[in-house]
């Protein structure tokens, strides 16, 4: 009964049936399943397949919004019924796109993807100043800090960054992620940066595999 | 090989190229654009707004590169900005939105279609005009430009065009309808000044959108475009950003007589547009040419022509999207030096 549920909020999130996934949160919530599974085993897991299917080049930037829409409706319903003694403490990401670029469909496709698999994302937005990026770093404690940018004119900015971090000594406590379309592994290990991905879903599996989390 | 300078003029080696004579070398554009600004120690606006600075920022490139194609290109917003919206111009980066305006579908009041003098068309007109007068003899000139699936996506935001394409397909097909329409009366005015009108649609790209999406949102629209182009006489290149491995076909069967593309493997663009459309591209602008050094920039040459040399209808070597303002200069100098000592043809004047 439990397990069919899930599918079915699995199968109408990639559907993206935005109404159909509100309410089976709803009726997950009559029959007293506990929200934690719901959102693992139903919206997580629906997610999971979304960015399966995006990175596959089945689904593309609309569907994954819609679907993401879809998701964040479902949490809305299931989220206040969470009990908090549950929760692993999640993986931790301060993510931006670097000054001087405003372009960040694909900072945004990442922070969606991270979130639906559960990380606590930090999102410091378009154009962001390279001091930004190790100020947040240190007042949350993150594990990552993700930089985009799609300009080769700004990816400069990327290097700065882990050198700020080099010279405040604290390189070492984070692991730093680039991406976007001028950026390659070559620019990542000029750099130093730890991880290079060409894809939003293949940063999400990264992401977990760095922090060992991998499922 | 041994490098040759070269025997004929863009012009001639490019209108040869077109009626299927014989060559001196391979035609090579690298997508020389706002960067050439810095030739002239003008600024990135200056050049966008100032058709006296583009048109010589375009001469001193030709003089120094020798290159194929004069590619007039200000920004990806300018057709949006023609018909309406407001776009934020700094001094050394292209101009851009900050507010996109249509946040809704009553905003459509806000916006027209756009007619042949308004935004800032003129600049190009002008600028082409310093051209024709000047270097019109020699190399031919190309007006890139966002076509419609770009452009209203610009007036509407990216994202929101890409939910409205599941929620209000129609508002996108509004959209669309005027920003095709804007850039028709566009396209008139670039060929009545003797220009080659190329589309730019980076928003239609395989890494944003679905085929699918392409056949419905893009292909009409664009094939429209293609059609009028050919009835004014004019040849009309389609170049896509981003990865189109999936889209190549589809923009080889749009009619087009150039499919100039960035990210896609050489082997399935020449399977796919066999045939059907000359093929433009692909080194990389944001890593050999960017990065160098030298031997890595010609060994992308090399070998790049050397898979496209058995391509019919025929393969035009450029980069795979615009040369930012960080390439050093010296980078695109050994592009063409690649071009006249990898890519020459046997040849008697």
């Amino acid at each position: 009964m439990k397990e069919n549920l899930f599918g079915e909020i699995k199968e109408n999130l990639i559907e993206m049936e935005e109404e159909k996934v509100v309410e089976l949160c709803e009726r997950s919530l009559e029959l007293g399943i506990p929200a934690m599974e719901t959102i693992n085993k139903g919206l997580i897991a629906g997610m999971d397949e979304v960015s399966k299917l995006y990175e596959e080049e089945e689904y593309f930037l609309p569907e994954v919004l819609m679907c993401s829409d879809a998701m964040n409706s479902g949490l809305d319903i299931v989220k206040p019924h969470l009990d908090h003694n549950d929760m692993e403490d999640p993986i931790k990401v301060v993510i931006g796109v670097i000054e001087g670029d405003t372009h960040d469909i694909g900072k945004n496709l990442v922070k969606i993807l991270m979130e639906a698999s559960g990380m606590k994302v930090y999102d410091l937005g378009r154009d962001v100043a390279l001091d930004d990026f190790v100020n947040k770093a240190e007042e949350v404690n993150t594990d990552l800090i993700v930089m985009s940018t799609l300009m080769s004119t700004t990816m400069d900015g990327m290097g700065k960054v882990i050198e700020k971090l080099s010279e405040k000594g604290i390189r070492d406590n984070f692991k730093v992620f680039i991406g976007g379309g001028p950026i390659s592994q070559f620019y990542a290990d000029k750099i130093g940066a730890d991880i290079y991905t060409n894809d939003a879903s293949e940063a999400v599996r990264e992401a977990k595999k760095v922090m060992g989390r991998v499922s | 090989m041994k490098f040759r300078e070269d025997i004929l003029t863009p012009k001639e080696r490019l209108g040869a190229f077109l009626s299927g004579q014989e060559l001196d070398r391979m035609l090579c554009m690298p997508i020389v654009t706002s960067n050439a600004a810095l030739m002239i120690n003008k600024s990135v606006k200056e050049f966008q707004l100032d058709p006296e600075v583009m048109a010589n920022s375009y001469i001193a490139a030709y003089e120094r590169f020798g290159y194929d194609l004069n590619y007039l290109f200000t920004n990806c917003s300018y057709i949006a900005e023609a018909m309406g919206q407001e776009l934020v111009y700094s001094e050394n980066e292209p101009a851009n939105t900050e507010v996109h305006i249509i946040q809704s579908e009553d905003d459509l009041s806000k916006i027209k279609v756009a007619k042949r003098h308004d935004g800032n068309f003129s600049v190009f007109y002008d600028a082409l005009d310093i051209l024709n007068e000047k270097t019109g003899g020699k190399i031919f000139n190309s007006v890139c430009f966002s076509g419609p699936v770009s452009t209203a996506a610009t007036l509407r935001g990216t994202e929101s065009f890409a939910r409205d394409s599941y929620s209000n397909p129609d508002l996108c097909h509004k959209l669309l309808r005027m920003s095709t329409d804007s850039i028709k009366n566009f396209i008139e005015a670039v060929v009545e000044k003797g220009a080659i009108p190329i589309i730019l649609e980076p928003i239609a790209s395989g890494s944003i959108f679905s085929p699918k999406m392409y056949d419905k949102f893009a292909a009409p629209y664009i094939n429209e475009l293609i059609d009028y182009a050919h009835e004014l006489g004019a040849a009309i290149p389609l170049h896509i950003c981003g990865k189109t491995n999936k889209i190549i076909g589809r923009m080889a069967d749009s009619g087009t007589e150039i499919v100039s593309f960035d990210l896609c493997d050489l082997d399935i663009a020449k399977e796919q547009a066999q045939g059907k459309a000359v093929l433009l591209g692909n080194v990389s602008p944001s890593d050999e040419l960017l990065f160098g050094p030298d031997e890595r920039i010609i060994n992308a040459c090399k070998e790049t022509i050397d898979k496209m040399s058995d391509y019919k209808p025929g393969f035009i070597l450029a980069t795979g999207c615009e040369i930012s303002t960080k390439v050093p200069l010296e980078n695109v100098d050994v592009m063409m030096k690649a071009v006249r000592t990898h890519g020459l043809y046997d040849y008697e004047k």
